[in-house]
């Protein structure tokens, strides 16, 4: 079959693939019952979420701990707008806007520090955000926290809440992958990959690598406030305590996990962030903190790519190694002499096996 | 004039807290290239040893040696079993490796000793002096004389002797230094080590006045990498100026600046760090790194 | 009496295999090159001997065999690498440079007379001793390499392209001292270098390789007076 039959057929398949997709998650919340639809609900909500802070960290490689404050600014504004009668779409719009736009002044200066500046500096966005929300209680209620109820189904629509929340999370969040797909696969998405690599080596490409930071930064507070706004139609409630500092923490985990770099990875990062401490604390409260870290680990030192790139490191396991290139031998040749060096070193401590990745030549 | 002596002297005992934070980062860095984020989970979890030792009716300066001894234990392990592999490679994934070991840290102690505060004793006596006409707490000047003298001893350790020099070697330029013969992991681990007992240090110290709890240290951690990235990060001199100012501002705005107030005075640093930085990018005090395509 | 021998050394970087089968020997107080083009494997050589790569193949130094050692632990044995881009450690200072060099010696005063000695070896180094390292010229940063390399009084001295982004005067000052070493300590030397001219004036017997392996291998006179070589490397 030539390549360009194959393709297409590809192409076709993917089509195929996504329309079922597409009709069994419009069938789902149907058929499904509430606990189920408000569970996939919040997986949604924190997969926006984990989606934006994949675009700043797991592309562009700048180590954000501060993506659930635009989190909690997206809820906040959501829930002055509902109850001050705002329209939804405006709504909608300016809990995405308002963290952009704080998110845009944060990256312009953090992005001028070296990249672990940035990880030293967004900390401080939850550690002054809970104080702050506190303090600020005209807007925020204060310790109390504030409700706003405004995703209740409809009567013209004949739905159930959860159902009515489930579709309005679903376009969103539908709306927000597709936008961060065609954000990766295109020239920004190149300029995320090449600062993520080797700044001075983008910028001699004329990538600016301020500008892209700012840039994926910014990106990344609009989804945390459209996450925000999600979290407020789910929940209906929002308190300082959504913009803590250990949810920050778990929100990185849980897109590590999920899968860096991986816009399919986001899902099941939101599905690790929702699911995982459901069942530790349903075990036992005080162990989720710990498990937590010990999976997080794990997950670095085993599964680097995380849970995402579980079915490709399994195929490469079972795969048989390939032979060593010889650059004075052709590959036909190489099998046999190079046992020599194949020979694992028994002695060899640690820092040798580090040395040897070194590509520097003769 | 008396309370604002009061808040400086105060101040500048929270300050050497955090110096000691810092410069336990600092330390860290120059030694592997990374930033630990875990220096003040660790730090927690070595008080918590020490109250274990306490509760066994242990004196007070006998559990804090002890634990201060086992941390430096501990810190060595934690670079031979969980960071050595990620030294020198990407940073930004080595520091989710230090976030997930304070995840780890931080519920460890949290399964053995739960969430509630417990009573830390003090290592000094909670009596007050006359200074300038000023009621200071002795607390406050001994911790921060304290942690100053192991300072300084740590810099003669690291400018006079062998160890040091070892140190600063392997720090500098890992591979060459093994050439002449430097055993580079082992000297790793000590630098890990020494690390682990500043925060140790820092955490026994300044437990009493906070009660020990899992995340005891997690705001003193934030003021730290805020005196690091003010002081620079190849400037360990900059880092405890800087972390002693921050201490000193934090609680004089907390004070004098009502708008801000003890809850919003964690602002102060950060507002510092982006005025400064737009400035001068390296920090009050570092160098400016060149790196080399 | 042999002091190091390879025999059918091979090494790799991942999956590229950089030599393939390079043998050599230097003998007691003796001296060695290597010569040949960029990327011939002349470097590896000398880091497959350090340690600092996978190798395959024997390599014996001193009668044992110290193929799979830490570069540390060869270092111990008595091999002194100065390495390519001299490896200077920077944000120390000329003398401490100098002091990490005998790390492994506790023999204080005698340490003290080898500073005194390598400053007289290397007299640019003599005003900038308290210096940081990094402030150095590239020239008094090799000076500087070779002498850290001599205070751990070794019985094989490493030299990987010591005249590497130096001025020809300044390389060949460098060679002058280093050529005086030798004859005062008796140290063994294994020279590589692109420059044959200035190999030639270290060496009593250099390998040429091409590609990992060896095709050549003589005397200084011998590969001098051949014709390849002079085409090659000594300008015609």
């Amino acid at each position: 079959m030539s390549t360009a039959a194959a393709t297409v057929r590809r192409r076709r398949v993917r089509l195929v693939l996504v329309a079922v997709v597409a009709v069994l998650l419009v069938a789902a919340p149907l058929i499904l019952p509430a606990f189920a639809n408000q569970t996939l609900v919040r997986i949604g909500v924190y997969a926006v979420a984990v989606l934006g802070l994949n675009i700043i960290m797991g592309y562009t490689g700048q180590v954000n701990l501060g993506q659930i404050f635009f989190v909690g600014l997206g809820a906040y504004v959501t829930a002055y707008g509902v109850n001050h009668g705002w329209n939804i779409l405006l709504v909608f719009v300016a809990a995405c806007a308002i963290a952009g736009v704080v998110g845009l002044l944060v990256a312009l200066a953090a992005a001028r520090l070296g990249g672990l500046a940035i990880a030293m500096v967004t900390i401080a966005l939850p550690i002054v955000g809970v104080p702050l929300a506190k303090r600020l209680a005209d807007f925020t209620g204060g310790s109390q926290g504030v409700s706003a109820r405004f995703t209740d189904a409809p009567d013209w629509s004949g739905l159930a809440n959860d159902q009515w929340q489930f579709y309005i999370v679903l376009v969103v969040v539908a709306g927000a992958f597709l936008l961060a797909r065609s954000l990766v696969h295109g020239k920004y998405g190149r300029a995320f990959a090449a600062v993520r690599e080797n700044e001075a080596v983008a910028a001699s490409m004329g990538i600016s690598p301020y500008r892209t930071k700012v840039l994926a930064f910014t990106i990344a507070s609009v989804f945390g406030g459209a996450s925000g706004f999600l979290y407020l139609a789910a929940v209906q409630y929002t308190s300082p305590e959504t913009l803590s500092f250990g949810h920050s923490i778990s929100l990185l985990a849980a897109m590590v996990i999920g899968g860096a770099g991986s816009i399919a990875g986001s899902l099941l990062g939101g599905a690790y962030y929702v699911l995982v401490p459901q069942l530790t604390n349903a075990i036992d409260p005080n162990l989720t903190t710990v498990s937590q870290g010990a999976i997080l680990l794990a997950v670095l030192f085993l599964l680097p790519g995380g849970l995402v790139s579980l079915p490709r490191v399994v195929r490469r396991l079972t795969r048989r190694p390939p032979a060593r290139r010889s650059i004075s031998r052709p590959a036909a040749e190489t099998s046999q002499q190079t046992t020599p060096a194949h020979r694992p070193v028994p002695d060899a401590a640690p820092e040798e096996r580090e040395q040897t990745e070194r590509q520097d030549g003769p | 004039m008396e309370t604002f002596i009061q808040l400086v002297v105060d101040g500048l005992a929270t300050g050497s807290i955090y110096a000691a934070l810092a410069l336990a980062i600092v330390l860290v860095n120059q030694a592997t290239g990374l930033i630990n984020f875990a220096q003040g989970g660790m730090a927690v979890l070595s008080a918590y040893i020490a109250y274990v030792f306490v509760q066994l009716g242990l004196p007070i300066i006998v559990a804090i040696l002890i634990a201060v001894v086992l941390s430096f234990v501990f810190g060595a392990l934690v670079e031979r079993f969980l960071v050595r592999r990620f030294e020198r490679g990407d940073p930004d994934t080595a520091v989710v490796v230090t976030i997930g070991l304070l995840t780890l840290v931080t519920g460890i102690s949290a399964v053995l000793w739960g969430y509630n505060n417990l009573a830390f004793p003090s290592l000094f006596p909670l009596t007050s002096v006359e200074i300038l006409g000023a009621v200071v707490s002795v607390r406050s000047l001994a911790t921060a004389v304290t942690i100053v003298v192991i300072m300084v001893v740590l810099q003669l350790l690291f400018l006079r002797t062998k160890l040091g020099l070892a140190l600063r070697a392997v720090a500098d330029n890992p591979s060459s230094a093994a050439f002449s013969g430097l055993p580079v992991g082992r000297l790793l681990m000590v630098g890990w080590g020494l690390a682990a007992t500043l925060g140790a240090i820092a955490g026994v110290l300044v437990a009493p006045q906070l009660t020990l709890t899992p995340g005891m240290l997690d705001t003193a951690l934030v003021y730290a990498l805020a005196a690091v990235i003010l002081g620079g990060l190849n400037s360990p001199i900059g880092c405890v100026v800087a972390a002693s100012a921050i201490g000193v501002l934090e609680n004089l705005v907390a004070v004098y600046v009502p708008l801000i107030g003890h809850d919003l005075k964690i602002a102060v640093p950060f507002v510092l760090i982006f005025v400064i930085l737009i400035l001068r990018p390296q920090g009050l005090f570092g160098r400016k790194v060149v790196v080399r395509v | 009496m042999t002091l190091l021998e390879l025999k059918a050394v091979t090494a790799s970087y991942g999956p590229v295999q950089v030599l393939d089968g390079v043998s050599l020997s230097v003998p007691e107080g003796g001296s060695v090159g290597i010569l040949g083009a960029n990327g011939a494997g002349k470097t590896t050589t000398l880091r497959a001997i350090s340690g600092t790569v996978r190798t395959g193949g024997t390599i014996r130094f001193d009668g044992r065999d110290i193929r799979g050692l830490r570069s540390d632990q060869v270092a111990a044995l008595g091999i002194a690498h100065v390495p390519e881009g001299r490896g200077t450690l920077g944000q120390l200072s000329v003398r401490e440079n100098l002091l990490v060099g005998a790390y492994l010696r506790r023999d204080r005063k005698a340490i003290e007379t080898d500073i005194e000695y390598c400053l007289d070896l290397f007299p640019q180094l003599q005003d900038r001793v308290g210096s940081r390292a990094a402030a150095l010229s590239g020239g008094e940063q090799q000076m500087l390499a070779v002498g850290r390399a001599f205070m751990a009084r070794p019985k094989l001295l490493l030299l990987d392209e010591a005249s590497l982004g130096l001025a020809p005067g300044t390389a060949k000052t460098v060679y002058q001292a280093i050529r005086r070493l030798r004859l005062e300590s008796g140290i063994a030397m294994l020279v590589v270098e692109q420059n044959a001219n200035l190999a030639f004036s270290l060496v009593d017997t250099a390998t040429v390789l091409e590609t990992g392996r060896n095709v050549l291998t003589g005397t200084s006179a011998q590969l001098k007076g051949m014709d390849e070589i002079r085409r090659a490397y000594l300008g015609g």
